[in-house]
C-alpha cells in the first residue's frame, strides 16, 4: 500500500466512522436516575438471599438453632424495616 | 500501511478524546439540568457511539502493523527490529506484543474491546455505563497520546531500508509466548473496567450495592485473565530459561502479582458489602490500587524503569505513565474527598470471630503481601534516587518475606469457609473445625512418618519446615472445603431423595459463585502444594561424553549421541539421553540448544519429562570450550505438574463462578 492510498483508506475510515458516530437517531437511551425505592427493592432481594443462604446454612449444620435463630430473626426484622418503607413509597 | 496506521491512530485518539469531553459535558448537563442547544442523552449517545468508532479505529492501526508485520514491511522502524522475513508466521503476529510500541496498541487495542462491549450493553444502567464509558475514554485518551506522540508504531526507517529485520527475541520464539502477553494484558486492562465502574459510581453517587453486581463478572473474567497470564508465564520461565525453576522475583513477574494480590483481595472485600453493606470505602480504594498497580505493571514492564530478564522495550515512556498515575490518582482522591459521606458502612463487624473478620484479615494479608512485593520491586530504583546505589533484593529475602504470608493466606483459605457470619459461638467452632484439624494433624505426621522433616543430620532446614506446614494446612484446608461440599449436598440428597452426584451438581448450580469459589480454593491448595515440593529440588551437573551416564535421583541418563538440525530461523544442537531407571530404558530425552541466525543469539530448550510426583527436567548448557564436550544438567523438581493442575482447576472454578446460578425446587429454599 502506497502512502497515498494510504491515507485515501485513511479519509474513508474517518467518514465512516463519523457517519456512525452523529447518525441522527430519533430515540437516545434516557438516563433516568435510580430512585431510593429501586434501592430498596434491591435491598430487599439480597436480604433474601442472606436469609436463604442462612437457611441452607442452618440445614448444613453449620449454626447450632441458638446461633441460627438469633441471626434470622435479625434479618427478618431489616427486611421488615425496609417492606414497611417500600410500602409507604410505592402508595405514594 | 504506515501511513493508513499512522492515520487510523489519530482517528482513534480524535474519537477516545470526544467521547471524553461530550460524555463528561452531557453527565454535566444531566446532573445540573442546564438548557442546551443539543439534549444531553443525545450528546451522551454520540460519546458512546465515538467509543464504538474508536474500537474500529484502533482495530484498524493493530491490523495495520500485524499486516506489515506479515508482508516484512521494514520500512517500518518497529517491523525491522522485532521481525525478519524467516519467522514463522505464528511469532509474526506475536511481534504485535514484543516491542513497546506494539504491546502499546495490544494495550489500546484490548482497551477499545472491554469499551466495546461496556458501551453496547449500556442499556444495564445507562446513567451508570455513561459514567463508565467516559472514564474509560479517559484511559484511552492517554494510551492514544502516548502511541502518536512519544512511540509511535509506524515510525518509518531513516536512509536505507534493510533486506531483512533484526528478528524476534529469540525468548518470545515459544508458543506460550503466542498467548502469553495477550492473557496478561487482558487482566491488566481489563481492571481498567470495574475502575471505570467504581469510580463512576462513587462520581454519581450510585446508590445501592447493584453496580457491583454489574461489574462482578468483568472483574472475575478479568481476575481470571490476570491468572491465567501469570500462570502461563512461570511455565514459559520454566520451559525456556533452563535454570530449573520457575519463578524468579524478577520485577516484570512482580508487576503482574502486585495487581493480583489486590484484584483477589477486591474479589473477596467485594462480598461484604455486596451481602452486608460493609467495607465500602476500602472496596473503592482496593480497585483504585490495582488499576495503578497494573498502570506501574506496563511502566515496569514498558516503561524502562527496572531491569528485568521479561522487559523487552525499554525507554523513556515511563515519565508519561508516572505523570498519568498522579494524575488518576488525584482524581480518584479528589473524587473520594468530596462523596466520601456516601461510602459509610451499614454495618459493623461484631466479633473477630466471623466469615466478616476472616474477610478483612484475608485483605491485609493480602495487602501486606502486595506491599512487600511493591517495596522490593520499587527499592532498586528508590534506593539508587537516594542513595546513588541501586540496591536490589534477591530471591531469598522475597521467600523469606513472602512464604509466611502465602501460609498464613492459607491458612484463611481454610478457616474463612468454615466461620458463619456475624459472629460465632465456641460450639459452633468445635463443630466445624474438629474434621479439619484432625486432617493437618494426621498429614503432618504422615508427612514425618514420610520422611518430611525440618530437621537433617541436627541442623533445621526452614525449607522443609514450610513445607511441612504447608503439607499439613493444605489437607487442613482440602478438609474445611470438602466437608463444605459434603454438608450442602446432603442437604439437598435429604430433600430431593436423589444421588450424591446429582446433589453435589444441583448444590454448585443452586450457589454457582460460591462453589465456584471453593474449587478456586482447592485449586489454590494444590498450588501450593506444588511449590511446596521445591524445598526438595536437586540438580546434577556434568560433562557428557558419549555413552557416559550422569545419575540423578533414581534416574539414569545416558548419552547416546548428538546431533544438530538447522532451518531458515535458527541452527540447533541436541543431545540424546536415553533415561533408564534400575537399568530399564524408559524413554529418550533431547534437550536443545539454538543459535538464531539473524540476531545470534543463544537460546536453550529444555527437555522436561513430567509425572505426578516429578519433574525430570534437562537442559543442555553447551559445550566446554576445553574439551568440547557438552555440558548437560539435570533437575528433578518434585510435584511441579501439581502447580499446572491446581491453575487448571482455578480456572474451572471461575468458570464455574462465572455461570448464573439457578435456584431448585427441591434445594431448601
Amino acid at each position: 500500500m502506497t502512502e497515498t492510498q494510504g491515507f485515501v483508506a485513511g479519509v474513508l475510515l474517518l467518514i465512516a466512522l463519523l457517519v456512525y458516530t452523529f447518525w441522527p437517531e430519533n430515540v437516545s437511551a434516557s438516563q433516568l436516575e435510580k430512585t431510593r425505592l429501586d434501592y430498596l427493592l434491591e435491598r430487599k432481594d439480597q436480604l433474601s438471599e442472606n436469609l436463604r443462604d442462612l437457611n441452607f446454612e442452618f440445614k448444613a449444620g453449620k449454626y447450632p438453632e441458638g446461633e441460627f435463630e438469633a441471626q434470622q430473626a435479625q434479618l427478618e426484622n431489616e427486611t421488615a424495616r425496609l417492606m414497611v418503607e417500600i410500602e409507604i413509597l410505592q402508595r405514594a | 500501511m504506515a501511513a493508513f496506521g499512522s492515520f487510523a491512530l489519530l482517528i482513534a485518539l480524535a474519537l477516545a478524546a470526544y467521547n471524553l469531553l461530550a460524555g463528561a459535558l452531557a453527565l454535566r448537563l444531566l446532573a445540573t439540568g442546564q438548557p442546551a442547544r443539543i439534549s444531553p442523552e443525545r450528546l451522551a449517545d454520540t460519546a458512546r457511539r465515538a467509543g464504538i468508532a474508536g474500537f474500529a479505529a484502533i482495530s484498524a492501526a493493530a491490523f495495520a502493523l500485524v499486516w506489515a508485520a506479515f508482508t516484512n514491511d521494514f520500512s517500518i522502524t518497529y517491523i525491522m527490529e522485532h521481525s525478519n522475513r524467516a519467522l514463522p508466521l505464528a511469532y509474526k503476529f506475536s511481534a504485535l506484543w514484543s516491542g513497546q510500541e506494539g504491546s502499546l496498541v495490544l494495550w489500546a487495542w484490548l482497551l477499545g474491546a472491554y469499551g466495546f462491549v461496556l458501551r453496547l450493553t449500556h442499556k444495564t444502567d445507562v446513567k451508570l455505563y455513561a459514567y463508565a464509558g467516559a472514564i474509560l475514554a479517559g484511559i484511552q485518551v492517554f494510551f492514544l497520546v502516548v502511541l502518536n506522540f512519544a512511540a509511535p508504531p509506524f515510525a518509518l526507517l531513516r536512509g536505507q531500508i534493510p533486506a531483512d529485520g533484526n528478528g524476534l527475541n529469540p525468548l518470545l520464539q515459544y508458543p506460550e509466548m503466542v498467548i502469553h502477553p495477550p492473557l496478561l494484558y487482558l487482566g491488566y486492562v481489563g481492571f481498567s473496567v470495574p475502575f471505570a465502574f467504581a469510580l463512576g459510581a462513587l462520581m454519581m453517587r450510585y446508590p445501592g450495592e447493584k453496580w457491583i453486581k454489574i461489574t462482578r463478572a468483568w472483574t472475575m473474567v478479568t481476575w481470571l485473565f490476570l491468572t491465567a497470564g501469570v500462570f502461563l508465564g512461570m511455565h514459559w520461565a520454566y520451559a525456556v530459561l533452563g535454570w530449573g525453576g520457575y519463578w524468579g522475583w524478577d520485577p516484570v513477574e512482580n508487576a503482574s502479582l502486585m495487581p493480583w494480590l489486590t484484584g483477589t483481595a477486591f474479589l473477596h472485600s467485594v462480598m461484604m458489602q455486596e451481602k452486608k453493606g460493609m467495607m465500602k470505602s476500602w472496596n473503592v480504594w482496593l480497585i483504585f490500587s490495582t488499576f495503578l498497580l497494573t498502570m506501574l505493571g506496563t511502566m515496569l514492564t514498558r516503561g524502562g524503569l527496572v531491569s528485568s530478564v521479561h522487559a523487552f522495550a525499554e525507554s523513556s515512556i515511563g515519565y508519561w505513565f508516572m505523570v498519568f498515575m498522579v494524575i488518576v490518582a488525584a482524581v480518584c482522591i479528589f473524587t473520594y474527598i468530596l462523596q466520601r459521606d456516601h461510602l459509610k458502612s451499614e454495618q459493623r463487624v461484631e466479633s473477630l470471630v466471623s466469615r466478616e473478620s476472616s474477610f478483612m484479615f484475608n485483605n491485609l494479608v493480602l495487602l501486606a503481601a502486595c506491599f512487600v512485593i511493591v517495596w522490593g520491586t520499587l527499592y532498586p530504583i528508590l534506593s539508587e534516587y537516594i542513595e546513588g546505589a541501586k540496591v536490589t533484593y534477591d530471591a531469598a529475602w522475597y521467600n523469606r518475606v513472602s512464604v509466611p504470608i502465602g501460609l498464613f493466606l492459607l491458612f484463611l483459605a481454610g478457616v474463612g469457609p468454615l466461620l458463619p457470619w456475624r459472629s460465632t459461638s465456641f460450639k459452633s467452632i468445635r463443630r466445624n473445625f474438629v474434621l479439619p484439624v484432625t486432617a493437618l494433624w494426621v498429614a503432618v505426621i504422615g508427612c514425618l512418618l514420610a520422611g518430611v522433616r525440618p530437621w537433617h543430620n541436627g541442623a533445621f532446614n526452614l525449607g522443609h519446615f514450610y513445607a511441612l506446614v504447608a503439607f499439613g494446612l493444605a489437607a487442613g484446608v482440602l478438609t474445611a472445603i470438602g466437608s463444605e461440599f459434603w454438608r450442602g449436598m446432603m442437604v439437598i440428597a435429604r430433600q430431593s431423595g436423589r444421588n450424591y452426584f446429582w446433589s453435589v451438581l444441583q448444590l454448585v448450580r443452586r450457589n454457582t459463585r460460591r462453589y465456584g469459589g471453593y474449587m478456586v480454593h482447592i485449586g489454590v491448595v494444590i498450588v501450593v502444594v506444588g511449590l511446596a515440593g521445591s524445598a526438595f529440588n536437586r540438580s546434577e551437573e556434568k560433562e557428557l561424553a558419549l555413552h557416559d551416564t550422569l545419575a540423578i535421583g533414581s534416574y539414569s541418563l545416558e548419552c547416546v549421541g548428538f546431533t544438530q538440525d538447522s532451518n531458515a530461523n535458527y541452527t540447533s544442537d541436541y543431545a540424546l539421553l536415553d533415561v533408564r531407571k534400575g537399568g530399564k530404558m524408559l524413554f529418550q530425552m533431547t534437550p536443545e540448544k539454538r543459535v538464531y541466525l539473524v540476531s545470534g543469539q543463544p537460546q536453550t530448550m529444555v527437555a522436561i519429562h513430567s509425572v505426578p510426583g516429578w519433574d525430570l527436567y534437562v537442559v543442555y548448557e553447551g559445550t566446554n570450550p576445553d574439551t568440547g564436550q557438552p555440558i548437560i544438567k539435570a533437575f528433578l523438581n518434585p510435584l511441579v505438574s501439581w502447580i499446572w493442575a491446581g491453575v487448571l482447576l482455578m480456572v474451572l472454578g471461575t468458570l464455574v463462578a462465572l455461570t448464573p446460578k439457578q435456584w431448585t425446587v427441591n434445594s431448601g429454599q
